[in-house]
């Protein structure tokens, strides 16, 4: 097994009295899906702001590649090789796929200071990574207020891919998609770790877990209360977890 | 689908304007054949001039989204207008001239930007504000009088007509609206204008700098009205307080007809060009069959209710 991309030690995370994670201990690793579970509330949404560089922890420390980092801001995490995914997307449905992948980082040629667009190496480049991904979709010039759910997640990670994005984290991709689309968004997060990233999953479908995760992590009540990998546990043990049913997890409820 | 989206692009618009534009021509010819002249478009061309300028800047700050709008473009070229004068009054060189009423017209958007984008005042509510607050004093400082003394050189220059088409509106008016459209259109700056007029928590996460953009948008929109005063001392040879007048309605009309769309992110340059166009030739044809200057700004103001209506349901439609 390759040494973690990213470790989180002791990840504390309080606004006010409220203390939504507790110390969290966790590794990243490239290539790998990491699934985090929990109800509304347990910490996971906290957690994935902190590696996003929304939230900075109140305590315990982020380690990428061994090194110390310190996120001030989104951009701080995303020049670290970290993108996330969000739930909404935050796509935009007037521009073109290819200008969506390069917004905010276009390829341009300054004129006098006015910074024109490359549109051509810009289009082909989005080509490029749309037939890597295998999304099926032929016209990177389509607008986006055209595609399906299913497309736009297609085209969010191809925004995460052209940032050279070492760690992808996806907030509930497949919240809101049919079947179909699932199936593709799924085959995309794989192939995703396949080329060597390291994915952070975040989904309520145990289903959708079950199948694409390789280590799933459970968070209950701001603590990480389970780690397993996908082949030593099953969906009924994952469940209680999430409930508090489970005995270890009443065990380490009591003590506290 | 895509064939749709054509359909509803900036080539539609202009279609549909320049049909409009020819029937207001057509019906202007069935009831007063004599109007029609070279000396009719010159006119024309000079009003727009002024519209041109004020709504490029206003269709900007519609674009950029944030439900961004400047009311207070007249007020900016009233005062910008009459700041110039009073300054040349005071003493200054006619040389810094154009730069105080571009100047005064930028610092009065940018004060707009400010209230907007810093204090976080409702667009609305702010430039409101502000047009009462530039429109006063600009009638306070004057009492109401127009200043005269503008310099020759600016008058040979303001006045000035090249085959039948009025300087101003080739040396500023054109320039203005081809730079616009070339960033708009070629940049990533204009990537990022429709962007965040679209979906600004998108634009955010990406990393656009939405408030700074928006800023330079409201200063922008200053700096044409300042451009827009400078032109109206250089042709009507006065500062007058009341030049801006109605320049909010008509800008606001100009910038909708043009196919920006309220709510930002939608829209183009080349419709507000035409839409300011069939505006002025509606005005001028109105002026020629001598309906009352009263009822003109009543059907301007049909027309924008219009230009919404059409709108809404073009959007839902789609």
């Amino acid at each position: 097994m390759n040494a973690p991309f990213l470790i989180a030690k002791g990840i504390t995370k309080r606004f006010g009295a409220l203390t939504a994670l507790s110390e969290v201990d966790l590794e990243i690793r490239s290539g790998e899906v990491l699934a985090l579970l929990g109800d509304n509330g347990a910490g996971k949404s906290t957690f994935i702001k902190v590696l996003a560089g929304a939230h900075s922890p109140s305590d315990g420390e982020l380690l990428i590649d061994g090194v110390p980092v310190a996120f001030s801001s989104p951009k701080d995490a995303a020049s670290a090789g970290i993108a996330t995914i969000f739930q909404e997307l935050a796509l935009s449905e007037n521009l073109t796929i290819s200008e969506n992948v390069f917004l905010g980082r276009e390829l341009k040629r300054s004129v006098l200071g006015v910074p024109f667009l490359r549109r051509k190496e810009m289009k082909e480049r989005v080509a490029g990574l749309l037939k890597e991904l295998e999304a099926h979709i032929s016209d990177p010039q389509a607008p986006v207020g055209s595609l399906s759910g299913g497309q736009r997640q297609a085209v969010a990670i191809c925004r995460a891919l052209n940032l050279n994005a070492k760690l992808v984290i996806m907030d509930e991709p497949t919240a809101a998609l049919a079947v179909a689309e699932t199936r593709k968004v799924l085959s995309l997060t794989r192939r995703l770790a396949e080329r060597g990233c390291a994915v952070v999953l975040i989904s309520h479908n145990m289903a959708d877990v079950f199948e694409v995760a390789d280590r799933i992590i459970v968070f209950r009540r701001g603590r990480k209360v389970a780690e397993k990998m996908r082949s030593d546990t099953n969906p009924e043990e994952i469940v209680s977890y999430i409930t508090g049913a489970h005995p270890d997890v009443r065990a380490l409820e009591k003590t506290n | 689908m895509n064939r749709v989206r054509n359909l509803q692009g900036p080539a539609l618009v202009l279609s549909l304007l320049s049909l409009l534009w020819i029937i207001v021509i057509l019906g202007l010819l069935a009831l007063k054949p004599s109007a029609l002249s070279v000396g009719t478009i010159t006119t024309i061309l000079q009003f727009s001039t002024i519209l041109a300028l004020v709504s490029l800047g206003q269709g900007m700050v519609i674009l950029a989204g944030g439900a961004g709008i400047d009311l207070s473009v007249g007020g900016t070229v009233s005062l910008s207008a009459v700041l110039g004068m009073l300054v040349l009054k005071a003493g200054l060189s006619p040389f810094f001239l154009p730069f105080v009423c571009i100047g005064t017209g930028t610092a009065l958007g940018a004060f707009n930007g400010v209230l907007v984008m810093k204090l976080r005042i409702l667009p609305l509510i702010a430039t409101l504000g502000t047009f009462f607050v530039y429109s006063g004093v600009a009638l306070s400082l004057t009492g109401g009088s127009a200043q005269s003394g503008v310099p020759d050189w600016l008058l040979w220059w303001g006045r000035g007509v090249l085959a039948g088409i009025p300087v101003p509106f080739l040396t500023i008016a054109v320039p203005a609206f081809a730079l616009a459209g070339i960033v708009l259109a070629w940049t990533s700056w204009g990537r990022w204008v429709y962007a965040m007029g679209f979906n600004e928590r998108s634009a955010r996460l990406v990393g656009v700098p939405v408030d700074r953009a928006r800023l330079i948008l409201y200063s922008l929109s200053g700096t044409l009205a300042g451009a827009a005063a400078l032109f109206s001392l250089a042709w009507l040879g006065s500062g007058r307080p009341n030049i801006g007048q109605n320049l909010e309605l008509e800008s606001l009309t100009a910038a909708m007809l043009g196919g920006i769309a309220i709510f930002g992110g939608r829209g183009g340059v080349g419709g507000v060009f035409a839409a300011v166009m069939l505006l002025v030739t509606l005005k001028t044809g109105l002026l020629q069959l001598n309906v009352n200057t009263v009822w003109q700004v009543g059907i301007v103001g049909a027309l924008l209710i219009f230009v919404l209506l059409a709108d809404r349901f073009s959007q839902s439609w789609r």
